[in-house]
């Protein structure tokens, strides 16, 4: 092997490094979720990169499919049993680190491991329906291809992604998507207003997510 | 500036500072506090609103009458509705950008009202987002009123604060008032002992510090007065018979004898006892001295009626009496008087007349003879009485060949004190040692015309005897005051008052209305010298003057000092800024007697000025015994450093 080959080589090498996506959860944090919730935790991390690094080259409903897929797998319990409050939002590394949660702890999990894989944040929407079945007020992530688009489904309760119109047994109450909020609050005027809140909830969690609360 | 100031004008200034950081701060936090408000109202009402709108399934007609129903019914700047691909379905908009409070005040405060957005959906699908902007108008409305309270009630607070900063400065301060009281007093060389000793550690150093030293200055005074007085005792006081002496009758005569003086003359007694070697022989010394105090007695008696008498004891066996204002004939009678009450007592003491007597040599002297002259007359007239049968002898001066009539003097003076034509002439006061002027003496001239000019000593002597000398000084007086001489501005100068001038109430009064007006205005520094007579009556007032002349920042001197007083507690309340005495005073003074004078005058501040010093032999005497500073003719002898 001549050094121009060698070269070649080092700098293909160089340049993949540089662009190679980076982890969704960075080796120090996950030294801590380790730290925090033992081996398991790292594992299910572990696996969780695994399924992330295979759909990353996917389509949207690739991608859909394998997040839904895993998150699906995390058990249900209740926020006052997790946390022992009535309703908290779980960052992502607190949901798999527990590896337990309700619905919207589901929700968030999938938005942001989506949104990891390249998915338009405008296309996520975080909605409150009722669910005939349980009787019960019920979160759910929807998808739309476009705006106008019928959106896909991605529950905790029914394992498979359906459009809209075959989950009879949804209600939709109200859709929000937290970063339109951002944006729509800054453009409303057109003027340059000071504000960086868009929904509680929402807020709450981003700086729970901006603190690394695990 | 004075520390309470400095002190008071930087914690006014942090106090004022930290006051308005703080209200600055508050209405900062009340601006944000409001805007806050204004977001959580948006957003409570695009919540609400987005909800509501998700039940009209899109219908944007029933979707902007929901929107107006909200927007009249509340206080809101803007609503506006846009769809998935950010066009705009539906707005209102306030028109009224009218603001209920000062254009000040809305361009110092900018409030930005945050806009709330919300999603709304119809179904499944997205219709749009809805966007909330609050109205500001009440906003500012609000704050307004926030910060006219928030300002009301700081300058509550800064003024009670000041108060009761000042309040706090002064109680903490009174002490170091105290203190530069005290430092005042020192400057000023009083004595004054501070009883309350500060709890402030640093000034309870200060004083207990300056107490101690005035302390050990007072006793420094006290020290040299006691020995002062004792000294004087010995100096000035004939043991036996408690007498004066020739020394005291030598120091005091410059007083009697001159231009100005109160007397214009009287009659000199000299009085010899012959006869004593017997008498001792006799009856022993003790019973010599017994008889001495009993003819001391005699002058006592014999003279009582008369003010200034000295009776001093001469030596062993003669004595001598001066009456001032007394007529040969009535010295005669007294003479007589004497005599015989001496005769008696001596033939009391079984002494034989013939071998013991008195002689009294009389001579009537006037105020403008010399000491010399004076004493060698009244022994020649001694001397005659002990050749007479009577043993009494009258001698009178010779009569003065006056230039000019008392009338003609009369004349004069009265045009020139209406014309006013006195002229002021002075001469310097020098430091032998540093060779410098200390300061000038004042002295008058009058001038009848371009050709003839009398001095001070030419024409005093008739003002007097005319009874024209307090309108001299009036005269003077309203000189140096109402039209202050040019050539005098910025020295020093000395004006010399007599003792019959400054003792009438008449002429205090007349100063302290000058002073009151010209005083401050005077170009010179002046120092009224008084004499030691006067001072040292340390009377009612001396304490007046002393007081005017402080309160006009003149100073005061004292002239003719021989230190006769039984007590110079008057030089520590006077305090004057020298002590003017004769050459032969100082000269004569023994070295334990000039030191107790040093004493007191050094821990007073006090300089002691010789005067009438005419040659350098005499002043060479003067500086043996330190007294440097002198007056008269031998300062044209010292060449002055300039």
């Amino acid at each position: 092997m001549n050094i121009f080959k060698l070269l070649l080589i080092l700098s293909v090498f160089f340049v993949n490094s540089l662009y190679a996506q980076k982890p969704y959860v960075e080796k120090e944090l996950l030294n801590k979720i380790t730290k925090k919730y033992k081996i398991f935790a790292k594992k299910r991390f572990a696996y969780l990169q695994k399924t992330l690094d295979k759909a990353e080259g996917g389509d949207d409903l690739q991608k859909l499919e394998a997040v839904n897929r895993f998150y699906n797998g995390v058990r249900y319990m209740s926020d006052k049993k997790v946390y022992g409050k009535s309703d908290y939002w779980a960052t992502p590394w607190q949901f798999l680190g527990k590896d337990r949660g309700d619905c919207e702890d589901y929700v968030i999990s999938k938005y942001f491991a989506l949104i990891y894989l390249g998915v338009e944040s405008k296309k996520l929407f975080f909605t409150y329906v009722r669910s005939s079945k349980f009787k019960a007020a019920h979160m759910v992530l929807t998808y739309f291809k476009t705006p106008r688009s019928e959106p896909l489904i991605l529950d905790n309760n029914n394992r498979k992604i359906f459009p809209a119109s075959k989950r009879k047994d949804l209600t939709p109450i109200y859709n929000f998507n937290g970063e339109s909020l951002y944006r729509a609050s800054k453009s409303g005027t057109g003027k340059k207003v000071k504000n960086k809140k868009a929904h509680k909830k929402w807020d709450e969690l981003k700086l729970n997510m901006k603190r690394k609360i695990i | 500036m004075t520390l309470f100031k400095q002190i008071a004008l930087i914690l006014s200034i942090l106090l004022i500072t930290i006051l308005t950081t703080v209200l600055n701060l508050n209405f900062q936090s009340a601006n944000e506090s409001v805007q806050d408000r204004l977001y959580e109202d948006a957003k409570n009402t695009a919540s609400s609103l987005s909800l509501s709108l998700g039940s009209a399934n899109g219908d944007l007609s029933m979707m902007s009458t929901m929107i107006n129903a909200n927007f009249d019914s509340g206080n809101y700047h803007y609503i506006s509705l846009v769809d998935v691909d950010d066009e705009l379905l539906y707005e209102r908009k306030s028109e009224s950008e009218q603001l209920d409070v000062p254009k000040w005040f809305s361009s110092f405060v900018n409030i930005e009202a945050p806009v709330a957005s919300a999603n709304v959906s119809a179904g499944w699908s997205q219709v749009g987002i809805l966007n909330v902007q609050s109205d500001v108008t009440y906003a500012y409305r609000q704050l307004y009123t926030i910060l006219k309270d928030l300002l009301v009630s700081f300058s509550i607070i800064a003024v009670v604060g000041l108060i009761i900063l000042n309040v706090l400065l002064v109680a903490i301060l009174k002490p170091l008032k105290e203190v530069q009281r005290q430092a005042e007093a020192v400057i000023r060389n009083e004595f004054i002992i501070q009883e309350s000793i500060p709890y402030t550690k640093e000034f309870r150093d200060v004083v207990l510090g300056m107490n101690n030293m005035v302390s050990k200055v007072k006793a420094m005074f006290d020290k040299g007065n006691k020995e002062l007085q004792r000294q004087k005792e010995l100096e000035y006081i004939d043991k036996t018979t408690k007498l004066r002496n020739r020394k005291y009758l030598i120091d005091k005569l410059p007083e009697y004898l001159k231009v100005d003086a109160t007397s214009k003359g009287g009659t000199n007694m000299m009085i010899a006892l012959s006869g004593v070697i017997e008498a001792n022989e006799a009856l022993g010394h003790r019973k010599v001295d017994e008889l001495f105090n009993d003819i001391a007695e005699i002058f006592r008696e014999q003279t009582e009626d008369f003010e200034n008498v000295i009776i001093a004891r001469m030596n062993g066996t003669e004595f001598s009496i001066l009456i001032p204002d007394c007529q040969s004939m009535h010295g005669l009678m007294i003479a007589e008087t004497i005599l015989t009450s001496s005769q008696f007592v001596i033939k009391k003491y079984g002494l034989e007349s013939s071998e013991t007597f008195i002689s009294i040599g009389l001579y009537e002297y006037n105020y403008t003879e010399s000491i010399g002259v004076l004493l060698s007359h009244s022994d020649n007239a001694l001397a005659q009485a002990k050749f007479k049968d009577w043993n009494i002898h009258l001698a009178k001066a010779d009569e003065m060949v006056e230039v000019m009539g008392k009338d003609a003097w009369r004349t004069i003076l009265l045009d020139v004190i209406k014309r006013n034509n006195f002229t002021f002439v002075s001469w310097s006061v020098v430091n032998a040692q540093t060779k410098k002027v200390i300061h000038n003496v004042l002295s008058l001239n009058l001038k009848i015309d371009e050709d003839t000019t009398y001095y001070f000593g030419q024409f005093m002597a008739p003002a007097n005897q005319v009874g024209l000398s307090d309108d001299i000084y009036n005269n003077v007086l309203d000189m140096m005051f109402k039209t202050p001489d040019d050539s005098l501005e910025n020295g020093t100068y000395s004006l010399r008052l007599p003792y019959e001038y400054l003792i009438k109430g008449e002429t205090y009064d007349r100063m302290k209305a000058l002073f009151s007006v010209y005083a401050l205005t005077l170009p010179f520094r002046l120092i009224v010298e008084i004499p030691d007579k006067l001072a040292s009556q340390n009377s009612e007032l001396v304490q007046d003057y002393k007081r005017l002349f402080e309160r006009y920042q003149i100073d005061m001197g004292i002239f003719e000092f021989i230190g006769e007083s039984k007590d110079y507690q008057y030089l520590q309340d006077l305090r004057p800024v020298y002590i003017k005495g004769e050459p032969s005073y100082f000269i004569s003074q023994n070295e334990q007697s000039l030191s107790a004078l040093r004493l007191i005058t050094d821990s007073l501040g006090i300089s002691l000025i010789a005067t009438g010093v005419m040659t350098m032999e005499t002043l060479e005497q003067l500086e043996e015994k330190d007294i440097h500073i002198v007056q008269g003719r031998v300062t044209e002898m010292i060449e002055i450093e300039v």
